[in-house]
């Protein structure tokens, strides 16, 4: 197969009515403005932690609002805090707050 | 003679229990004070900083000099109330001693002398010291009146916001604000009755004989007592749990900030003496911009104080800070506001964490050699443009350039440490400084001032000299390696980005290397005064629109200089003022890259 760089996902299903939402709920009842995000990647493209690792913000703040928590807490733990995403978003979502939000959700504190 | 009177109870009771908690607090502070802080005040006790604290003491604790500075008016009411009480409680025992000779006399004889003492002709100096008595009172008594004054409105004493209190401090300012008035009315009352006093109790004194008569007022001459000594005691009581804490704390304060004790990004016994040194004065409000730009009254300095003091606070208090320094500026007391948040949030939020960043061994992506390091910064790599303008700056000076994280490198780990992730911060700080040692540069540049603060105060870089861009770019020009040519009417104003200014003491040079190229028009609030662009990564709790408010806010000041363009020093100011208006807003070594002489 030729190799282009990147490759598809395996197809899965999220079924969201099976999904414990209480702290997805919780996350976005803190935080609203997550809600206005359109998914344009900008703060995975401008990511200093994405730069070095597979860290993808976009990704886990995505499965997160969905339920999908595994793992979560550990990929969010590379993200630098640096602020160059909330700088690019062009909804201007609080990403470093909706880190530390996250983090303190799914985490230990 | 005795010296002992039923009313005296309340008065003793006061005093007793005000020093036993004061005792307790202080001993348990310094016994829990680390190792190192105990070896810096036994190294610095017996020295001239011991002399230069108890100056400052005075200077400070009594005639409140610092905020004579940012306030006179304040000043006053806090000097009249501090240094006249001193006085009447020095001339007090003077005139004791005068009387009695040096014998022991009890706490309350000296206190209420005038109640046992009253008869007047006792000693021949007896008129002068009613004299000066009744002027220190009168002299408290004014700082009285503008204390209840600034309650109904602040404004008339220049400030815009006074403190919202907690239950002690009212009970202790309601007494407080009662004591002198009191004291007053009990001295002129015995006065009427037995004579002497001076032209204020002994004024009243004559007019209440004339109108009430000696007979009625000789009923009320105990009560007065009573009710002076009563008032005294409730304030003696409620003060270590209060506010009024700080008339004591600030004096060890002032000695141990002396012997260089300071606190530090984890919390200790230290901060204690910080905390309970704030006078909840609340000069912090005004300068603070979550105040005065965007309306938030619960997260100034002061309530963050009052919060950590008395175990009540949230997270949410204290992420919500632009950490600007501001506050720190005029705060009298001299508190490290920044750093005491920054310890709160650490014992918040710290979780020290062995696996984290271990993505960062074995990635270097680093490139070029040379003596000079160049360390862009996260927020410079998004703004392209202060990118080419140092390289076109490092080619015009010939300068061999190591770039550090031109294809992206970590973080320096300040936004972290911010946010009170100190130890894995570390991790970035061990990352990038193995970087600098293996690459062997003599000096590291960065055009980022938040990575500077940290270079400078935490990395410990031995050897290399950390310059910011804006130092790097004066010398030089002042070396005469760059040539710039000075565009005549070409108007600039500058922005004091915080981390630059109050946070890295860099004022002049990034001026001086404007007036290489242009005319520099200041803006109302420059150097220290400088207003925050608003976007600072010590603050999560802000969101975009508030951001974009405090950055108009700023914007226009800069722009009513009527500059053609806006000048800064820092990515994220630029990026942040852009946002709030028109005109062109640049970054320092734009300007100079584009007047460069080819």
């Amino acid at each position: 197969m030729i190799n282009f760089g990147f490759a598809i996902n395996k197809p899965r299903a999220i079924d969201i009515d099976r999904n414990n939402l209480r702290k997805s709920n919780e996350i976005i009842s803190e935080m609203p403005e997550l809600q206005a995000c359109i998914g344009c990647g900008s703060c995975t493209a401008s990511c200093t932690a994405g730069n070095l690792t597979e860290f993808n913000f976009r990704k886990v703040h995505t499965l997160v609002r969905r339920g999908e928590y595994q793992g979560a807490y550990e990929e969010m733990n590379k993200c630098m805090l640096c602020g160059k995403c909330r700088l690019v978003c062009p909804r201007g979502i609080n990403t470093r707050g909706i880190v530390m939000l996250i983090k303190r959700k799914l985490g230990d504190f | 003679m005795t010296f002992f009177a039923k009313f005296c109870i309340p008065f003793i009771v006061g005093v007793v229990v005000l020093f036993a908690v004061i005792a307790i607090k202080y001993l348990s502070w310094l016994r829990n004070l680390p190792k190192k802080d105990w070896k810096l005040i036994f190294s610095n006790i017996i020295s001239w900083r011991t002399v230069a604290a108890a100056w400052e003491v005075v200077c400070e604790s009594l005639l409140h000099r610092r905020i004579f500075k940012v306030n006179p008016r304040l000043g006053y009411m806090h000097m009249s109330l501090a240094f006249g009480w001193f006085l009447l409680i020095a001339v007090g025992w003077i005139e004791t001693v005068a009387y009695m000779g040096f014998k022991w006399v009890p706490l309350q004889g000296h206190v209420f002398f005038k109640y046992f003492v009253p008869l007047n002709g006792i000693t021949e100096h007896k008129p002068l010291f009613d004299f000066v008595m009744d002027l220190l009172l009168l002299f408290v008594l004014s700082g009285v009146g503008l204390a209840w004054f600034k309650r109904l409105r602040s404004r008339a004493l220049g400030m815009k916001k006074t403190t919202k209190h907690v239950l002690f401090d009212r009970i202790a300012l309601s007494a407080l604000w009662f004591i002198f008035p009191l004291r007053l009315v009990a001295e002129s009352i015995t006065a009427a009755i037995y004579g002497g006093g001076s032209f204020l109790t002994g004024g009243i004194g004559i007019l209440l004989s004339k109108s009430i008569g000696v007979e009625a007022l000789s009923y009320t001459y105990e009560p007065a007592w009573w009710l002076y000594s009563t008032a005294l005691g409730v304030f003696f009581i409620a003060m270590p749990f209060s506010r009024y804490m700080h008339i004591f704390t600030e004096i060890p304060l002032i000695f141990l900030r002396h012997y260089q004790l300071r606190p530090e990004s984890k919390e200790k016994s230290y901060d204690n003496f910080e905390l309970e040194a704030c006078s909840r004065c609340g000069i912090c409000i005004d300068p603070c911009q979550l105040q005065s730009q965007l309306g938030i009254n619960d997260v100034q300095s002061v309530y963050f104080l009052r919060d950590r003091r008395y175990n009540m606070l949230q997270q949410k208090i204290a992420n919500n800070c632009l950490m600007c320094g501001r506050c720190e500026q005029v705060c009298p007391v001299g508190i490290n506001l920044n750093t005491l948040r920054l310890n709160s949030r650490s014992s918040m939020r710290n979780i020290p964490n062995e696996g984290r960043y271990n993505y960062l061994r074995n990635v270097d992506t680093s490139s070029g050699e040379g003596k000079v390091g160049y360390f862009a910064g996260c927020m410079t790599l998004l703004t392209p443009n202060t990118l080419r303008s140092m390289r076109q700056i490092f080619e015009a000076a010939h300068e061999q350039v190591w770039w550090a994280d031109k294809e992206g490198g970590a973080c320096c780990g300040r936004p972290l440490m911010l946010s009170g992730e100190v130890d894995s911060a570390r991790k970035m700080i061990e990352h990038n400084k193995s970087l600098f040692v293996k690459h062997q540069i003599k000096t590291l540049v960065t055009s980022c001032p938040i990575c500077l603060k940290v270079f400078r105060e935490e990395y410990k870089l031995e050897g290399i000299e950390v310059l910011h861009h804006s130092e790097y770019i004066l010398r030089l020009i002042q070396k005469g390696r760059l040539k710039i040519n000075y565009q005549r009417g070409a108007t600039f104003t500058y922005h004091d980005p915080c981390e630059l200014g109050r946070g890295s003491g860099i004022y002049d040079e990034p001026r001086a290397v404007i007036k290489a190229v242009g005319e520099l028009l200041e803006p109302a609030h420059n150097r220290k005064e400088a207003f925050c662009c608003g976007s600072s990564v010590a603050n999560t709790a802000i969101n975009d629109a508030q951001q974009l408010t405090i950055a108009g806010k700023v914007a226009t000041e800069l722009s009513e200089t009527r500059a053609k363009t806006i000048v800064t020093a820092c990515p994220l100011c630029k990026k942040a003022i852009t946002r709030g208006t028109e005109t062109q807003v640049v970054d320092l070594s734009e300007i100079v890259a584009q007047n460069l002489k080819q």
